[in-house]
């Protein structure tokens, strides 16, 4: 199992996010969560990534209580991509990534640190930027620059808060790709997402979410099914099949 | 007709009598003072309702005898170490009676107004209260004192703010005696065996005084020469190396609460200077008796010539000097303290 | 320039640097020539025919103005890598060891310990310093830790608290020394001893290593607190192991030279200017080109007249201008602020 949550509440004061939370998310997948805009999506990741308390619930990942581990252990297991990035400092790429190794490393990175940051910038494909100034990238560039860090930091888990905003039509595609790959070399990814046809084509297992609460789909209907995104989103669904799947259109 | 003559000859007489005693008298009255901003003041009879924001001044009344002519105190005189000597000459000051309604920096202009002053006495730097209280009709004597003739001049012109310029006069012509004293002995050594005295005061060791200054009148009235005279300024900052090299006869400490000599002698960098390895350093023992700002700067000339030339000046007893001085200044006010 | 060229430069400069500067100094106390006889005959341990001269030059070179270099170039130094390290744990350029209130505790300890005669003036300096930094970190301190915006209010408000509570001082303390508390906060070099050179080394050396330690941790703090967190690091406990050796070697600088502004802020700017923003390379090169940076300008100082100017104001008159130019040129590295 690469992520168990049970009975997750959260909230900021008398302010409640999230409602009694229980979810299960495959090893090994792709797992994607869906959601209307405020539906606590981001939220969820966060605790998930052990960025926020978890003080109601249990929460574990790959078999390990995510309460009991330390930062290091955390951060070998877990990866996490934020939405937000507000550099001050012009670091290069390459210096960015490599901040990725920061639980492998006690004083500066070793040889091992500097691979690690080359494999993983090669494997986005940012290559070519890696002297570059991080300020100076376009918002795409700056969330592959990301993603390579993640991927510098060799979790088995990673979650991914909408990785695909920013990202032009080309890029996206080459990081799904990027993270069916990893999927299939044995790393679990859960993936907030905005579009559910981007959603749906890629990934494995689907979440919903509404207003803090998980929305179940109906056990014979497939997750794109009409009736539960209608749900989920307050919008009227048109699908359209598609190889072997739906597309789906709001109207 | 004999007698009415007489009698109207009498009447005459007395009358221009008295006309020459009026104009006397008028011609006595009215006080002219230039104070030391250059503004002349005019009293019409001597200040009766004196504050004095300045301490020097005010031990300069005292000399003078005409402390009951003060109502208000610089605030300084209830701390620190002059108040002794000031709760010794004046039973109000001892029991706190007398109001201090400001000092060298920060005045209280309602306090001071409320003790209806004829006559305010200031450091004349201060030039915001100045304009205060000359706004609100009050005498100000403004006071900047470089020099020791500045010295002589304020206590002049005490003398005839108070309506005592005889003692005034008397005063400081005991001053002036008593360096002569001292002069004459050292006016006979020549240039070249003149002691260079190097002069510290307590903010640092390296804070001096150089050309332009009361503390080089001090040097040269006691028979030395200041280490650093040929700099102009009254109050800096000088380099390490440069003490060093003028390698000073004599060091002379301004009273310090923090040092004494002996931290001086004991200091790495002052081992190769002349006074400290003949362990010639010493410190003024007291701000009210080594007052520079008054007439009793001569006692610190006295002290200073001592020090730097102990075989001439062997049979001076520093001790009766005070004493002396004391009693000449003071009167029977500070006997026995 | 080649970056091995560059970096040659910077790691070679300070020990050649600290050389000439013994020979810098007012040339009519020692001159090159003596400063080098000297030098050949102590490493040739041949008999020295004046031996009063030979002992001024050691005096001079030995106990006076290598101490002041040393002390120039350990605190350049501290002061650098402190700013730096501020600079990257705030995430803003802006900010120096002053932005947590340290100078304005320290100028607040020495005010007491110069008004009061008991109290050591270095230690108490060093520990108002790092208690102004404590008690801003502990108003910023929420249960969800210390954002960097509440640690600047913080640091606001410690500043302003002892501020006012140092001008109190200054208002009830007596003319001297309000002089002696005005002229340490301006920061001076003028004093430098092997004593001051002793009590301030060890913290400063062990600061700079715990830092240096930290330097690469720097990189990934700058980058923001939920990315610390994601890549396995706690954002407070790593800021806390930067705020304390940074406000440890800042306080001690402070503690023995006054406040010399700008270098903190400024200087950083220049390192990264040269090196780029990734700490592994800023931290070595601030311990270099900070220190050489001081002791250049201190050099100037002594040089340009023959009494002690506090070295604040010239940091200040050299690091404002090039700042302001550094801003106009955009040559700032860093985001638009």
């Amino acid at each position: 199992m690469g992520f168990f949550v049970k009975n997750l509440s959260f909230g900021y004061g008398e302010n409640i996010i999230l409602h009694n939370i229980t979810l299960r998310a495959n090893a090994g997948r792709f797992t994607v969560l869906l959601g209307k805009n405020g539906s606590g999506k981001s939220t969820l990741i966060k605790i998930m990534a052990g960025l926020l308390p978890c003080k109601a619930g249990y929460i574990e990942v790959l078999g390990r209580d995510i309460g009991k581990l330390t930062s290091t252990e955390r951060a070998g297991l877990i990866g996490y991509l934020s939405q937000f990035h507000t550099p001050i400092f012009p670091f290069l790429v390459e210096e960015v990534v490599l901040t990725g190794r920061a639980s492998y490393v006690f004083t500066v990175p070793g040889r091992k640190d500097l691979e690690k940051t080359d494999e993983a910038m090669d494997k986005v494909g940012i290559t070519h930027l890696r002297k570059r100034p991080y300020t100076e990238l376009s918002g795409g560039e700056r969330q592959l620059v990301m993603v390579a860090r993640v991927l510098a930091q060799e979790p088995e888990v990673i979650l991914l808060d909408e990785p695909l905003s920013h990202l032009d039509f080309s890029n996206q595609a080459r990081l799904l790709a990027l993270i069916k790959d990893l999927v299939v070399k044995g790393l679990t990814v859960v993936a907030v997402l905005h579009d559910p046809n981007t959603a749906f084509f890629y990934g494995d297992d689907f979440l919903f979410m509404k207003d803090g609460f998980i929305i179940e789909p109906q056990k014979s209907k497939d997750p794109w099914d009409a009736s539960t995104l209608t749900e989920v989103y307050d919008t009227r669904i048109e699908t359209v099949p598609f190889r072997g799947r739906s597309l789906v259109m709001p109207i | 007709m004999r007698i009415i003559c007489f009698n109207a000859l009498l009447l005459h007489l007395l009358g221009f009598i008295a006309g020459q005693e009026c104009a006397a008298a008028k011609k006595n009255s009215p006080i002219a003072v230039t104070d030391f901003r250059g503004k002349q003041l005019k009293l019409d009879k001597p200040a009766t309702r004196i504050v004095c924001l300045i301490e020097s001044a005010l031990s300069g009344l005292y000399m003078l005898g005409e402390e009951g002519r003060v109502i208000g105190i610089p605030a300084n005189i209830y701390q620190g170490s002059v108040f002794r000597y000031y709760a010794a000459m004046d039973k109000r000051i001892k029991e706190r009676k007398l109001p201090a309604p400001g000092n060298w920096d920060f005045v209280n202009i309602e306090s001071v107004m409320a003790l209806k002053p004829d006559l305010v006495i200031i450091w004349s730097s201060q030039t915001e209260s100045i304009t205060a209280l000359e706004e609100r009709g009050v005498p100000v004597f403004g006071v900047f004192l470089n020099r020791k003739e500045d010295v002589y001049k304020e206590m002049l012109s005490l003398g005839q703010l108070t309506g005592n310029l005889k003692r005034a006069e008397k005063l400081v012509d005991y001053t002036k005696k008593e360096i002569r004293r001292f002069q004459e002995r050292v006016g006979a050594i020549p240039d070249a065996k003149r002691q260079s005295v190097y002069y510290m005061w307590a903010q640092g060791n390296l804070e001096t005084s150089c050309g332009n200054s009361t503390v080089n009148d001090l040097i040269e009235l006691s028979g030395g020469r200041n280490a650093c005279a040929f700099m102009p300024d009254e109050h800096l900052v000088v380099n390490m190396e440069n003490v060093i090299a003028w390698n000073p006869d004599l060091v002379v400490m301004w009273y310090n609460e923090k040092k004494n000599p002996s931290d001086i002698i004991k200091d790495p960098q002052w081992q190769t200077i002349h006074a400290v390895r003949t362990g010639r350093v010493h410190e003024l023992p007291e701000i009210f008796l080594c007052d520079l700002w008054t007439l009793k700067f001569h006692f610190v000339v006295k002290m200073v010539a001592k020090w730097a030339y102990p075989e001439l000046f062997k049979d001076i007893d520093l001790q009766k000097e005070k004493t002396a001085m004391l009693e000449n200044l003071y009167g029977d006010k500070l006997k026995g303290i | 320039m080649k970056p091995f060229f560059k970096q040659v430069i910077f790691y070679a400069l300070p020990l050649p640097l600290i050389v000439v500067s013994l020979f810098v100094g007012p040339s009519n106390v020692v001159n090159t020539s003596d400063i080098i006889d000297w030098l050949m005959r102590s490493i040739s341990f041949s008999p020295v025919p004046d031996a009063q001269n030979k002992q001024m030059v050691e005096a001079i070179v030995l106990g006076v103005r290598l101490p002041r270099v040393l002390l120039a170039f350990s605190i350049g130094s501290a002061l650098t890598v402190s700013g730096n390290s501020f600079q990257a744990l705030f995430r803003n350029p802006l900010v120096s060891p002053d932005i947590l209130g340290l100078s304005s505790g320290a100028a607040f300890g020495a005010a007491i310990a110069l008004s009061f005669p008991l109290l050591p003036l270095q230690p108490m300096a060093f520990v108002f310093g790092l208690l102004a930094v404590g008690l801003s970190y502990f108003l910023a301190l929420t249960r969800k830790g210390v954002s960097t915006v509440s640690l600047i209010l913080g640091g606001i408000i410690v500043s302003g608290i002892f501020t006012a509570l140092l001008t109190m001082v200054q208002f009830l303390t007596d003319p001297f020394k309000l002089q002696t508390i005005v002229h340490w906060t301006m920061g001076n070099l003028h004093n430098a001893s092997w004593s001051k050179v002793r009590s301030s080394a060890l913290p400063i050396l062990f600061g700079i290593a715990w830092l240096f330690v930290m330097r690469w941790r720097m990189n990934v703090i700058a980058l923001g607190d939920e990315e610390t967190k994601a890549v396995g690091l706690n954002p407070e406990k790593e800021k806390l192991l930067i705020l304390i050796p940074a406000t440890f070697i800042a306080s001690a600088s402070v503690a023995v030279a006054g406040m010399i502004g700008m270098v903190g802020l400024a200087v950083p700017h220049m390192v990264r200017m040269m090196t780029g923003p990734d700490n592994t390379k800023t931290q070595p090169v601030s311990i270099a080109f900070g220190g050489s940076f001081l002791l250049i300008v201190d050099n100037f100082s002594r040089t340009i007249t023959s009494f002690e100017i506090p070295i604040g104001i010239f940091t200040t008159l050299i690091g404002g201008p090039f700042f302001i130019y550094l801003l106009k040129k955009s040559l700032m590295v860093c985001r638009e602020v």
